[in-house]
């Protein structure tokens, strides 16, 4: 992969937006290309910086309260008060001196188009009976349509389903080995197998939790294996081969637990992986064979930020 | 047994309260809001309030317009629960809402002359001297440096960067909000990073060795 190309694709690749194979290209090229490789870092402490920014919002009771107040029954609009309001703005329009006529014009027009549209109905329907009461004539006594006994009509079918069924469909959609997908059918499986617990999504719930501590050992495990990587100073390449692939798939949970975290509400989990994916990205982004200097690189700043230490206390 | 580990979860003097927020999906919350369940419209509220109104904040910059605007995407919400397709995610629904609803209320104050804080110049004055490593600046410095930079994108610019950095959509789902195609929220995007590399690099000094 030729530079210029590579530098066109660092975004999407940052983003996770890139297909397997455009990544793959990406990061090969960026554990042979200096100048890549600096802008690439350069656009990861650009994200840091971006996860660091605090707007100092609050969400104030008086919030919920107000919104309340304007979303419970009584605040709403009731059928008479509507109509008031829409003879009004009739009215207003017809007062506007610059559409006035127009607009008197274009209601009289409606007016006839409605008169004449009635009548045509009247007459259509006048006919339509006739020839009704004829076939009924031909046709002689019909069966009576069915009647519920209960006498009530089934409700509206509701086009909103279950989270299931929509975590399902993404699933589906998703390709089979992709970390979301894992994810997603593990939880399905979790909230499926737990049928007869009275509240499903506690174990749901549950579930996902168990997956952040899962992921975070794993990732802790791989962070300590790096830190203790032995190698002496004649060594040129360290075989870096299954942290990298490790580092990889852990990556890739990483940014959907993250996300979930985030959207959940969870901020101590989700500052926590944010923290964590730097280095796996790092980890990840490495050579099979890596150099020792940047194997050094990493386990010096495992060291330093005490990442380790942070993941064990989760 | 069962019910009772449920009852451990339980806040004192509010039974079943944290519970009942952990054991609500958000299709549940949705079926049970459009039947009229305001709990369940307020555990919407309390799940999604937080990045509506940093979404609306970063789009008029201003902290009490933010709080008005996100009232009205959540009474907006609440009416229109009912139009909530089955493959549309709440949060992309939210937000398209919310996006609708400021970019609305940036319209009328154009209209009336009310100059937003954004397109105010004085954002401009960002401080002078040395690039500063960005661990030793404060935390106030970086969010005004940020905020400000922000300001001066253009309203599709700052729309697409904030989705994408700052809420984490994927392309699709920013396509979704902002009714954009890929293409062009994909330009938009990297012209918004390149402006905002342009105006944080020198003042936070974020080289390629940070």
């Amino acid at each position: 992969m030729k530079c210029e190309v590579c530098l066109k694709l660092l975004e999407e690749y940052i983003d996770s937006e890139l297909a397997g194979r455009e990544a793959e290209q990406v990061s090969a090229h960026l554990t042979i290309c200096v100048g890549c490789a600096k802008e690439f870092e350069g656009m990861t402490a650009e994200q840091e910086i971006y996860a660091r920014y605090d707007r100092a919002l609050n969400i104030s009771p008086a919030m919920w309260r107000a919104i309340a107040a304007r979303t419970t029954p009584a605040s709403e609009p009731t059928a008479s008060s509507s109509r008031v309001r829409l003879r009004d703005r009739i009215v207003g329009l017809f007062n506007a001196p610059a559409l006035g006529w127009s607009f008197a014009g274009l209601a009289i027009v409606l007016l006839l188009a409605a008169v004449i549209g009635v009548a045509y109905l009247r007459t259509r329907k006048q006919l339509h009976r006739e020839e009704v009461v004829i076939g009924i004539k031909n046709a002689g006594p019909t069966v009576a349509p069915e009647r519920h006994e209960t006498g009530t009509t089934n409700p509206p079918k509701s086009d909103i389903r279950t989270a299931v069924e929509n975590d399902e469909k993404l699933a589906r959609k998703l390709a089979p080995g992709s970390p979301r997908a894992k994810v997603i059918r593990r939880k399905n499986s979790a909230a499926a197998s737990q049928s007869d617990v009275l509240f499903p999504e506690v174990a749901y719930s549950a579930a996902e939790e168990q997956e952040t501590q899962t992921h975070i050992e794993q990732a802790q495990n791989l962070l300590r294996s790096i830190r203790n990587i032995e190698f002496s100073e004649d060594d040129t390449e360290i075989d870096v081969t299954y942290e990298k692939a490790l580092s990889r798939q852990l990556l890739n949970e990483n940014v959907v637990l993250r996300r979930d975290a985030e959207m959940s509400g969870k901020f101590p989990v989700k500052t926590l992986l944010a923290s964590l994916e730097p280095f796996l990205l790092d980890i990840a982004n490495l050579p099979d064979k890596t150099s020792p200097d940047d194997l050094r690189e990493i386990k010096d700043r495992v060291q330093k930020t005490e990442i380790v230490a942070a993941l064990h206390t989760y | 047994m069962k019910r009772l580990a449920v009852d451990d979860l339980s806040l004192e003097g509010q039974p079943g309260a944290f519970a009942a927020t952990l054991m609500n999906s958000s299709a549940d919350l949705v079926a049970r809001a459009c039947r009229g369940d305001q709990e369940a419209f307020r555990l919407i509220f309390e799940r999604y309030s937080r990045p509506v109104i940093s979404f609306v904040y970063d789009l008029v910059g201003d902290r009490e317009l933010a709080e008005e605007l996100t009232q009205e995407t959540f009474v907006r919400a609440y009416r229109n629960l009912r139009t909530l397709r089955a493959e549309t995610k709440l949060s992309t629904w939210l937000f398209g809402i919310a996006r609708n609803v400021a970019r609305e209320s940036l319209r009328t104050r154009a209209r009336h002359n009310h100059h937003v804080d954004l397109e105010d110049k004085s954002v401009l004055d960002l401080q002078d001297g040395e690039p500063v490593p960005v661990d030793r600046l404060l935390g106030k410095e970086l969010n005004e440096l940020i905020r400000r930079s922000l300001a001066l994108l253009d309203e599709d610019k700052r729309l697409v960067f904030t989705l994408k950095i700052f809420q984490q959509c994927s392309y699709e789902e920013i396509a979704e909000i902002t009714g954009f195609s890929i293409a062009k929220l994909k330009t938009d995007l990297h012209r918004a990073r390149s402006e905002m590399r342009r105006r944080i690099r020198p003042y936070v000094g974020v080289s390629h060795e940070v």
